[in-house]
């Protein structure tokens, strides 16, 4: 069982890690930072990605046969990196999303994308 | 009177623990000078939402509670005994403080009280300090303010409408729970309890249904403009959306019927008397422009050559200022009507 620190931690160990942020999806605040984004503007980024998923499900839904949708992870890769948010819901407050940026060339996706699995488990059990 | 931000922040400075009684308001908790815990009379206390989600019974709850002390305090029993992840108990915390934080600064006339030796049970789970939680109630009120900026229904109760001016309407789930929730007595703090969500996220929620109009709104109050249908319903009837084809679910997050003030759109400068002559057309047609985004010369014609759109736009059957006479019409005739009017202007 893990605390959101030790969580933290735990993502920036999955190999490739640039930087990791906690986001509470409600507000789009930064609850932790980890790795390179101790060194952004971390509320920003927040912000921003919690906008981004925001857009996905809106249009996702649009898009979805039966209007309503659920996004388990979402992955882009860019210029930059890949970009991994994974939300997890909680019975007491919007969902908890687990942000990762991740190195192109020294990361492997389907093992990050594994090992993040595994901690959200082991973060919040529903 | 001092307000709750300096003293909390002469507390920080001292490095002060124990608990900050606003008067009925709530209570800030501090250990080392830095936030804790913080309860609000409006808001769902930690183990409520906990409770309330069904993630652990009032029962473990209660234990926990009589079993803490002060080098055992009751978050560390629940995770303990397996009840919590710690993540859970982190987070849940953080939600409850940041929570409460947000209604507590906006506490104004209370009495306040530094009670050095008052420890919360469930320990500190989490550490804020004061800058970073003023600053998030800040956002906080920004996103609120942003979703819609009226505070009218914050404290009414919440009555979704038995139909909507929409034909479709995609919602969140926490809005759902709102409408699923909604008895038309519950204000929008009792909603958050009932469903053990956070009030904030509670409250903005609300003020996205009723920025969407999916909510019913108080009644105007008696001196409201006179001369003017009270409601406007004809403005909102499902027929006013021509822009939206059928089958596309319009975004009713971004549609917002009952967004702009309910007075008629004041026609850019209304015609001077002696303009040309169609008045009942023109400044109906630059409301309708203004709408649109773009403000247009008073007195020019300037939508002449995209006539067909704006024409479409300005019949929209909409209340008239009341120097109009109600008129609503078939886009082609408008559109007829202009051209002849375009036709007539030319010749002259």
């Amino acid at each position: 069982m893990l605390g959101i620190e030790e969580c933290l931690t735990e993502v920036m160990a999955i190999p490739g890690a640039l930087d990791a942020i906690l986001i509470d999806q409600t507000s789009g605040m930064a609850v932790a930072t980890g790795g390179g984004s101790r060194h952004l503007d971390a509320e920003k980024s927040a912000a921003g990605l919690s906008g981004t998923l925001q857009a996905t499900l809106d249009g996702l839904a649009a898009t979805s046969p039966t209007g309503t949708v659920r996004v388990n992870e979402m992955i882009i890769t860019a210029d930059d990196g890949h970009h991994l948010l994974k939300p997890l819901e909680t019975v007491f407050d919007g969902p908890l999303v687990i942000y990762v940026r991740l190195d192109p060339g020294r990361s492997n996706l389907a093992l990050a994308r594994h090992r993040l699995q595994a901690l959200s488990g082991r973060l919040i059990t529903t | 009177m001092p307000t709750a931000e300096s003293v909390l922040r002469g507390l920080a400075d001292d490095r002060a623990t124990g608990a900050l009684r606003l008067g009925k308001a709530g209570v800030f908790y501090l250990t080392g000078g830095r936030v804790t815990y913080a309860e609000s009379a409006c808001c769902p206390r930690a183990e409520d939402l906990l409770v309330a989600g069904g993630r652990i019974s009032a029962h473990a709850v209660r234990q926990a509670r009589q079993a803490a002390s002060e080098q055992r305090p009751g978050g560390g029993l629940l995770v303990d005994r397996g009840l919590l992840t710690r993540g859970e108990l982190e987070f849940c915390v953080l939600g409850a403080v940041l929570d409460a934080a947000f209604f507590l600064f906006d506490a104004t006339g209370v009495r306040m009280r530094f009670r050095p030796e008052d420890r919360h049970w469930l320990g500190p789970q989490w550490y804020f300090d004061v800058t970073g939680l003023l600053r998030e109630h800040g956002r906080r009120r920004a996103q609120l303010d942003q979703a819609w900026p009226s505070a009218e229904l914050d404290t009414l109760p919440v009555v979704p409408l038995a139909r909507i001016p929409a034909q479709q309407v995609m919602l969140t789930s926490l809005q759902w729970e709102v409408l699923v929730g909604a008895d038309s007595s519950a204000t929008p703090a009792d909603l958050a309890r009932k469903l053990g969500r956070p009030a904030y996220s509670v409250l903005l929620a609300v003020r996205q249904l009723g920025a969407a109009g999916l909510l019913r709104r108080p009644e105007p109050p008696p001196e409201a403009p006179p001369g003017e249908p009270p409601e406007a319903p004809p403005r909102t009837s499902p027929k006013t959306s021509p822009e939206a084809p059928a089958g596309a679910p319009p975004e009713t997050r971004s549609r917002v019927p009952s967004g702009p003030p309910p007075e008629a759109p004041v026609p850019g400068a209304p015609a001077p008397p002696g303009a040309s002559a169609p008045s009942g057309v023109l400044p109906r047609r630059a409301g309708a422009a203004a709408r649109a985004g773009t403000a247009p010369e008073a007195g020019i014609a300037p939508e002449a050559g995209i006539a067909p759109e704006a024409g479409a736009e300005a019949v929209r059957p909409r209340p008239s200022p009341e120097w109009l006479p109600a008129a609503t019409g078939d886009p082609t005739d408008v559109n007829l009507l202009i051209r002849l009017r375009n036709a007539l202007e030319a010749l002259a």
